[in-house]
């Protein structure tokens, strides 16, 4: 019984983490526009990768090993760490970053004035910045997102984890079933790399996953202790 | 008096402000309670939203949407997970689709030129449809062409009917048809609907030359089996993707063999030989595909008589081959399977090939397993559908223009003045029809060329239905409806075809007044037949149920048994590439841009903006060189290059610098050249079928698209590719791995 009342506790006060099994992962991109189109990300136009200043909430990068014929190229979806232990967040001037009771690392953007201190200090590049107002053709204005504010020049962005998303399912202070709430990534990932839920429940695939033996984080020396766990790529050897 | 910094520091220390402003070290309590994280930063609407199913097809694909509507405007395409082939999951170009529906530069209203060769001028619909009327009413049908982009479901069924009632020639075009795949899969299994792959439950996937986790087919139905295949409930699958080109399938393979372009085959029936010869298969399939003569049938296929045309200069040898044949057949694993497709059939061998690499599943028992994972058919389509033409028909099509043989050339999204080889000379044959009479919703190269324009609807904005082709294993009818009401002054065009059939006078053979009325009557048969997913006392019950769930499905109708298998040919067929070696080194493989596709999807900025998986690169073409063979052309990442074909025929492309190519390959992704085609597609990158040969698949008619020797010049001038990667490559850093890897013995 009291097992049972410490997991509804948990149940109730969630803690959400994403799993990215690298070993599914084909870098298939479905996952970033699936974002760009949730979270009313501009459009990347040419000469924002020109500039470096394109805006993906969550990227692929792609690292390579080796050359012909020994090749590899290997996919690691990069978003917001959700870091327990953010870098970004005792830097703002100005408390537009902060961590909240569910362990987002949130970002306020009518208090950011773009002083960009958060972005140098994420060593994940997860942050970006708005250089120009973002401007979209009248007509494709009506694909926007009304449940997600349009940042302005000037205001650093990240991923949230798909917060309205979090906000629209927790309304009612039911307890939310594994699985039934996704970010946009997650929810399009053909693979099903992308695996998102409340590590406060024992029962979630989360939280089964993120202690897989394939389990590791991103640059973990650092001490970010990040949210997002990676499960390792297997290779095959000999 | 001016507020100024001084004066508003001195104000703020005084007030609350001052007290967030300078409390520097500590956020005030109060603060916090004030602006809780309830409700930052997302300002919440709470306003109501509806979620429509519909579905949306392309050639080789199907993807059952769920779309969020909002105040009649689509804000979100997600997947439905209901829907058997993508159950929940969705690509890039389905989610992309908003963007069509909301272009900025779709065509709003009925077009028609004012003179040959003048400018368009507006028109409203009925001087639109009774324009068209008059010019089929004055033409002779058997001169009349009507080409489309390939059509399943209702929407074929209304097209063929208009077609067949009024004389017309139909024809389907996609610049790269699954002509040969179709003729593989008929004549290894002796099936008309195309299989699908069991991938979840294979234990060894081989796959000749098809990027199915890249552009294949359907991607995002592969990829739902391909995650199950690595980490689902079952050991670990093994991939083996042997292709010419490291494409986004070879990266994720475990093992990548490259082999000289167009000897997929000829490694296929090494395998066989073998399998056939050590006894590892099936005895009564070798019987089968040697005619009963065992190996000895395939004496000229023995591994250590083609491993050096098979491997190249990359050695391997025989041994290597047989080791690929026992991996293959062994029993040390879960159910085989071989799938092939892409480049690997398209070469003047094309059909040989796919042909032997099916022929494999015949010897591993891979052909509807009673355990799963491998080969599912479907049941034979009651419906029709309309498939693209071989370049072989498409040649004397054009020759047929150039002569003048055509006066009237209907068109939906058949954008052959892009997308056939450039030395057909398509746009000068268009010139030759006398009237050209577009439904296309965007104003691609040939609706520029067109008289008439009659915009059609995107995907969320009209009726239809779709018989996934490859589907599930079982029928299954997936239902199509306006998630949006229309949002600009265009007709579907299926009912633009319903209203000319009606004016033209043969409405007995069209007998719907509208698409909707003609789904209707599909779903109406699927009421009456009481079987499948959605079984409702009513009809209204029935069709409100079915357009819920997104389509209808019958899970007890699988297809008929495959056929035994065929004889294999005992001698190789050649993959003919035009261009001699000397003067043309190298082996050029264009392959389907990851979110451009062959260039009809060029117009949508989510789809230009995706990096490519391999590169990195947006927004552009670009030319993929070995690091060796640019070090020995001098050539750099971003230098242009001129990439020119035996029929003389060149672009220009920009170098993209790339590890994983062979050094005897270039490849160019299709896609780019626009010169029309909205102001995302025009004027960016370059086509590579302007410069492709017009060789043909020996047998089946199709375009040979990988079957072209190029030779590389460069030029001074350099283009920065604009890319998600930095300057330098991104390479992991041995013992500074970003990305951990376990390793583990096989």
């Amino acid at each position: 019984m009291a097992t049972q009342t410490k997991a509804s506790a948990q149940r109730d006060n969630p803690k959400w983490e994403m799993v990215v099994d690298l070993d599914r992962c084909t870098g298939c991109q479905a996952c970033v526009i699936a974002c760009q189109a949730e979270n009313n990300i501009p459009i990347n136009e040419e000469s924002a990768f020109h500039e470096h200043r394109a805006i993906q909430w969550i990227r692929i990068e792609r690292y390579w090993e080796g050359e012909f014929p020994d090749v590899k190229a290997r996919f690691l979806p990069l978003l917001c760490q959700q870091c327990d232990n953010a870098p970004c967040e005792p830097v703002c001037p100005v408390f537009a970053t902060y961590h909240n009771n569910e362990g987002l690392n949130v970002q306020v953007y009518n208090r950011c004035v773009g002083t960009r201190y958060c972005g140098n200090n994420c060593p994940y590049h997860a942050r970006l910045f708005n250089y120009w107002e973002p401007v979209w053709p009248e007509d494709l204005r009506n694909q926007l997102n009304p449940d997600v504010t349009v940042r302005t020049r000037g205001v650093m962005e990240k991923c949230t984890f798909c917060i309205q998303r979090i906000r629209r399912a927790t309304r009612g202070g039911e307890p939310v079933e594994d699985g039934t709430l996704q970010p946009a990534c997650a929810q399009a990932c053909p693979t099903s790399a992308l695996v998102f839920g409340n590590s406060n429940d024992p029962d979630a695939k989360v939280s089964r996953l993120k202690t897989d033996e394939r389990h590791f984080r991103v640059m973990e020396h650092l001490g970010t202790d990040p949210s997002v766990t990676y499960l390792k790529q297997v290779d095959v050897d000999g | 008096m001016g507020l100024t910094r001084r004066r508003f520091l001195q104000w703020a220390g005084a007030t609350g402000i001052g007290a967030v402003v300078f409390n520097g070290c500590r956020v005030p309590d109060h603060e916090i309670q004030v602006q809780s994280p309830v409700q930052i930063p997302e300002d919440l609407v709470t306003g109501r939203d509806n979620y429509y199913a519909t579905v949306v097809q392309g050639p080789g694909s199907s993807e059952g949407l769920l779309v969020r509507v909002m105040e009649g405007r689509a804000k979100k395409v997600e997947g439905n997970p209901d829907y058997p082939m993508n159950t929940g999951k969705h690509g890039l170009r389905a989610e992309a689709l908003l963007q069509a529906a909301y272009h900025p530069d779709r065509i709003k209203t009925p077009l028609r030129r004012v003179a040959k060769g003048g400018p368009f001028r507006p028109i409203g619909w009925p001087e639109a449809i009774a324009e068209l009327t008059r010019v089929l009413t004055e033409a002779d049908p058997s001169r009349v062409v009507l080409a489309t982009a390939p059509i399943r479901g209702v929407l074929a069924d209304v097209t063929r009917r208009f077609a067949d009632s009024y004389g017309a020639r139909l024809v389907g075009f996609d610049p790269l048809d699954l002509t040969v795949l179709r003729a593989a899969i008929k004549r290894v299994f002796g099936q008309d609907a195309l299989p699908d792959f069991d991938i979840a439950r294979t234990g060894y996937l081989l796959s000749f030359g098809s990027d199915f986790l890249g552009t294949w087919l359907d991607p995002t139905h592969f990829a739902r089996g391909y995650g199950e295949f690595r980490q689902g409930d079952r050991e670990r699958g093994y991939l083996v993707q042997v292709d010419s080109r490291f494409s986004p399938t070879a990266a994720a393979a475990d093992e990548w063999v490259y082999v000289t372009p167009g000897s997929e085959g000829l490694l296929a029936m090494a395998m066989i030989h073998t399998i056939v010869s050590d006894g590892l298969g099936d005895d009564a399939a070798a019987s089968a595909l040697t005619g009963g003569r065992g190996a000895s049938a395939l004496s000229a296929f023995a591994p250590s008589a083609v491993a050096e045309r098979v491997f190249g200069e990359t050695g391997g040898g025989a041994e290597r081959i047989r080791k690929m044949a026992r991996d293959f057949a062994s029993a040390d694993h879960a159910q085989a399977l071989a799938i092939g497709g892409g480049s690997a059939g398209a070469y003047a061998n094309g059909l040989f090939n796919l042909t032997a690499i099916y022929a494999l599943n015949h010897l591993v028992g891979a052909v509807d397993p009673p355990n799963g994972g491998g080969l599912v058919f479907n049941p034979p389509s009651e419906e029709p559908r309309i498939t693209a033409a071989p370049l072989r028909e498409w040649k004397q099509l054009i020759s047929d223009m150039r002569a003048g043989a055509i006066d009237v050339l209907l068109v939906r999204d058949a954008n052959i003045d892009y997308g056939l080889p450039g030395s057909l000379g398509t746009r000068e044959a268009l010139g030759n029809v006398g009237t050209i009479v577009s439904f296309s919703s965007f104003l691609d190269e040939t609706t520029a060329l067109a008289d008439l324009i009659l915009p059609g609807n995107t995907p969320l904005e009209e009726w239809g239905t779709d018989i996934p082709d490859p589907g599930p294993g079982y029928r299954t009818v997936a239902f199509q409806q306006p998630a949006i009401n229309r949002f600009n002054d265009t007709l579907s065009f299926g009912d633009a075809l319903l209203e000319t059939g009606r004016e033209l006078g043969f409405g007995d053979q069209l007998p719907w007044a509208t698409m909707r009325d003609a789904v209707r009557d599909t779903a109406r048969a699927l009421h009456e037949s009481g079987r499948g997913s959605v079984t409702q006392p009513t009809f209204e019950e029935f069709w409100k149920r079915a357009l819920e769930r997104g389509g209808w499905w019958d899970m007890n109708a699988t297809a008929s048994a495959a056929s035994a298998p065929p004889q294999l040919p005992t001698a190789a067929a050649s993959p003919d590439l035009a261009g001699d070696e000397d003067q043309y080194p190298f082996f050029l493989v264009p392959y389907e841009a990851h979110g451009i596709g062959a260039g009809g999807f060029a117009h949508l900025p989510w789809v230009q903006s995706a990096p490519d998986p391999i590169t990195t690169v947006t927004w552009a073409t670009w030319l993929d060189v070995n690091p060796t063979t640019a070090r020995e052309l001098n050539l750099h990442q971003d230098d242009v290059v001129i990439v020119g074909a035996p029929n003389g025929r060149f672009i220009h492309v920009t170098v993209y610098v790339n590890p994983a190519t062979p050094p005897r390959v270039v490849s160019i992704p299709f896609g780019g050249g626009h010169e029309h085609f909205t102001g995302v597609a025009a004027k960016r990158g370059a086509n590579v079928l302007d410069i492709l040969a017009d060789t043909e698949d020996a047998e089946t008619g199709a375009l040979a698209w990988a079957g072209t020797r190029v030779r590389l010049t460069k030029t001074r001038t350099r283009v920065r590719l604009p890319k998600l990667e930095g300057d330098e490559l991104a390479v992991q850093l041995p013992g500074e791995e970003v990305i951990e890897v376990q390793h583990v013995r096989r």
